[in-house]
């Protein structure tokens, strides 16, 4: 355990207003819930219900064409009300409608003091058949593992710096003992070791978390991207090449642990709700029905406009439709007004209403301490890419951004696999893009170097 | 405004794909977010983006050369009056002076430059790029007052055409395009920009006020006499090391002065638009060359050799070279070591071509534009080491 803080020092906040405040409310109301395939990528779905079947809490609904052995189940009990398909009938996602009484399908159920010592292919086996596996992912090329393959070992991150992912502190509240159940059983996965790393200057810091057994727990301190995985594993035991590792969140643990506990999916939920678009008193987290419908959360809680609506967190997150569903490895909703408004000549502008990184703008020095009403404007036109070293001081890692994206945009993928692409994940140049005055699309850029170097082989 | 923007609003459609007038776009977007920010929204992550852009960015570069520019026009005017022996001139007079010798030539830049860009943006179909509100506007202020307007027009399309955009526009461009219009006047025109006449405007030659050379600095540095002082021999000249530094003397228009230099090198310092790592490497490699030179001056050697690294700042254009030129990102080198080292450099090679090189008085252009063609190699290296260093990161974790 190591006591010490890692001190990441190049980063920034960017002060988004609308952070979710810090108690559970419960909003278990929901017409129907959903089961969505499409967020794994690499998934191939094959339909296990059909429209009217009726399905407990758990059951399978859809299985996988190559990856043998993974479901997805049912998140609710209730009948199949629909099978939605998208583009060329691949399935969008199943819906069910809730019955009465929420029966769970007895899946594989664990004692709290055996998990630590149960096989490894029994830990397996359970993750697999409930769909919670593809709560993990895998680095390099961040997806959804192969279970046949160890990891070389396990990052649990416990840290947020990105507005606004759930606080793992905060959602532990009462699920102390399936947090430890879960780290448990994440030591069974891997033969090397479990780290855990949680935020040195925490708020209210649980002794749950602090004082998690069977694992190693290190501390991290500064601005945002210190909360991101890719800077704890590359200030722990970076990856090299050849290495697989497993990465998942904290609060997905807790998840896990409940699972192996309670013997079938947890029928809730946490999430964050926030981000400017969300009213100020509804600005906090909820408990919601697991796959639940995001249009039942979010009526009367949103201000009133054209808002757009993210899974995950605003620099990194993935606009989703509001009449979509809760995903399954989704711990926050954050909503962003959309902002079309043109302002006269802003390039003059002495800019008191303008937030930047930036000495370009008088609010740096008059609103050093202001929290910011950011819509989706991307105030300023695309404009030719520059090599200038910019990005370098927004990414905390032994890596230089600006030559990795050069080296990706010129398909050498062997120099971006040298500059340390492997190491890297789409969410780590959110940041890098949101200071970009070429309002470069820097994490789609990545994804594709990956995705690149991932079909080419090593 | 609502009114202005619903004027825009009409006529976008004529400029988009497929409107009569879509060819033109690129000159509408130009003009329609001058006016106003654009409304686009951000496409996926990041949803929130910084309010800086490239205009920003640009307008900032142009705001840190208004104080060379106006002393320029001051300057300018000011040389005028004196040499032409104008009776009564003064503040205003030579402010007002200098502004009809030397708008002329800035607004030629930007509207000959300003038809390329425009012209290689429909061609290319590429947006038009902000950064040549920089360079429209660096490229007068390193010529002297007297350039013939025609060689202005001919520098400037040199430059943007062949300086950048046959590289495939912004951001493609090895060398920076306003240096490397003034080098194509240079060797094309040498009589025009160079030597002892072309710094002050002489409206009648035989009214010339008496005991005026018109001789810069350098000239009278460099052709000090053997066995004498460069110090002294600038002294005889009228220039002190004060007079140098406050640039009220010939040269070109916008480099004479350190002090309005030193202002757009404190806005582009801290607004960080421009590279302090450059700035710093380049002073660092003028003093060690200067000092270098200083160990080599002997009584039989030119006494150029052993005049102060402080001289060497004052005189010339060492400092808005490496203020301005330097420090264009997309010419300059990227990493930070780089940029140590790329500093270094200009400033070493501008003392060495003064002092040692008798063809050229001054060395800054030469100097930035050699270093522009080695940047990349620099980058090269520094990126390399750099990966070295990253495996030996890497290494350094034990595996059990």
């Amino acid at each position: 355990m190591s006591a010490t803080p890692i001190r990441i020092r190049k980063g920034f906040d960017i002060r988004l207003a609308g952070s979710p405040e810090r108690v559970i409310v419960s909003a278990l109301e929901t017409p129907d819930v959903a089961v969505i395939p499409s967020e794994f990528p690499g998934f191939k779905p094959r339909l296990l219900v059909k429209e009217g079947d009726y399905v407990r809490r758990g059951a399978p609904v859809i299985g996988d064409k190559t990856r043998t052995g993974l479901t997805l189940t049912a998140p609710a009990a209730g009948t199949v009300k629909a099978v939605v398909y998208g583009a060329r009938r691949s399935i969008e996602r199943v819906i069910i409608a809730p019955a009465a009484r929420d029966e769970a399908e007895s899946l594989d159920r664990f004692d709290a003091a055996a998990i630590a010592r149960a096989p490894r292919e029994a830990i397996l086996q359970a993750l697999l058949k409930s769909g919670f596996f593809t709560l993990l992912r895998q680095r390099p090329f961040s997806k959804v593992p192969n279970p046949a393959a160890a990891p070389r070992a396990i990052f649990v991150n416990g840290m947020n710096t990105a507005p606004f992912l759930a606080d793992l502190h905060v959602v532990i509240a009462g699920q102390e003992a399936a947090f430890q159940a879960g780290l448990d059983a994440l030591t069974r996965l891997t033969d090397g070791k479990v780290h855990l790393c949680l935020d040195a200057d925490a708020f209210h810091p649980s002794p749950a978390a602090t004082g998690a057994r069977n694992v190693e727990i290190h501390y991290f301190r500064g601005p945002h991207p210190a909360g991101n995985t890719s800077v704890h594993i590359h200030h722990i035991d970076p990856i090299r090449p050849g290495d697989t590792v497993w990465t998942v969140r904290a609060t997905d643990v807790i998840r896990i642990g409940r699972l192996l506990l309670e013997g079938a999916p947890p029928a809730d939920q946490i999430v964050a709700l926030g981000g400017p678009g969300v009213r100020v008193d509804h600005r906090r987290y909820y408990r919601a029905r697991a796959g639940g419908a995001l249009a039942a959360l979010l009526k009367g809680r949103l201000y009133d406009g054209e808002n757009r609506v993210l899974n995950g967190d605003a620099l990194a997150g993935e606009a989703v439709a509001s009449e979509s569903y809760l995903r399954l490895g989704q711990n926050a909703v954050t909503v962003i007004p959309e902002d079309r408004d043109r302002h006269f000549m802003g390039w003059a502008m002495p800019g008191l209403g303008a937030f930047s990184h930036a000495n370009l703008f008088v609010s740096k020095f008059l609103r050093p301490l202001r929290r910011w009403d950011h819509g989706t404007n991307r105030h300023g036109s695309r404009r030719a890419m520059v090599v200038t070293g910019l990005y370098e001081r927004f990414l905390p890692m032994r890596i230089l951004p600006d030559f990795l994206i050069r080296a990706v945009l010129a398909h050498d993928t062997e120099e971006a696999v040298k500059l340390g692409l492997l190491e890297t994940d789409p969410e780590d140049f959110a940041l890098c893009a949101f200071v970009c005055p070429s309002k470069m699309d820097l994490p789609a850029i990545i994804r594709r170097g990956l995705d690149e170097v991932e079909s080419e082989g090593l | 405004m609502k009114f202005v923007l619903s004027i825009l609003d009409k006529f976008r459609p004529l400029f988009e794909p497929g409107g009569k007038l879509g060819r033109l776009f690129p000159l509408f977007e130009a003009g329609d977010t001058f006016l106003f920010t654009p409304a686009e929204v951000t496409e996926g992550a990041p949803h929130v983006r910084d309010a800086v852009d490239i205009k920003r960015w640009m307008i900032t570069v142009v705001a840190a050369l208004a104080p060379c520019l106006l002393f320029g026009i001051f300057n300018a005017g000011r040389q005028y009056n004196i040499a032409n022996a104008v009776a009564g001139a003064g503040f205003w007079h030579h402010l007002g002076r200098g502004a009809l010798i030397v708008l002329p030539i800035v607004m030629v830049s930007y509207v000959v430059g300003g038809l390329w860009e425009v012209l290689f943006a429909i061609v290319r179909k590429h947006e038009i790029n902000e950064g040549f509100l920089v360079t429209g506007l660096l490229f007068p202020l390193t010529l002297p007052p007297t350039i013939p307007l025609w060689q202005v027009a001919l520098g400037i399309s040199f430059g943007v055409v062949i300086g950048k955009e046959i590289f495939g526009g912004t951001g493609f461009n090895v060398l920076n395009p306003a240096l490397t219009a003034r080098a194509f006047l240079f060797f094309a025109h040498a009589p025009q920009i160079t030597g002892d006449s072309v710094w002050t405007k002489i409206a009648d030659p035989s009214k010339v006020a008496e005991g005026f050379s018109g001789a810069t600095p350098l000239a009278v540095a460099a052709g000090a006499p053997k066995g004498g002082s460069v110090l002294t021999a600038l002294n005889e000249a009228g220039f002190t090391l004060k007079s140098m530094a406050i640039g009220l003397e010939g040269g070109s228009i916008g480099e004479t002065s350190l002090i309005p230099v030193l202002i757009g090198a404190i806005v582009l310092i801290l607004t960080g638009v421009g590279a302090w790592r450059i700035m710093a490497g380049g002073a660092l490699g003028l003093v060690g060359a200067a000092y270098l030179l200083n160990a080599l001056a002997g009584p039989d050697r030119s006494p150029f050799l052993a005049l102060p690294w402080y001289y060497h700042v004052a005189m010339g254009s060492f400092a808005f070279g490496i203020v301005f030129m330097a420090t264009d990102p997309v010419s300059a080198a990227a990493t930070n070591a780089g940029k140590w080292i790329y500093g270094f450099l200009i400033g070493a090679l501008i003392i060495l071509i003064r002092v040692v090189n008798p063809a050229f008085p001054e060395g800054v252009m030469l100097s930035i534009l050699f270093m522009n063609v080695m940047a990349p190699l620099v980058d090269y290296f520094v990126v390399r080491a750099h990966i070295r260093a990253r495996e030996r990161y890497l290494g350094s974790f034990r595996r059990a």
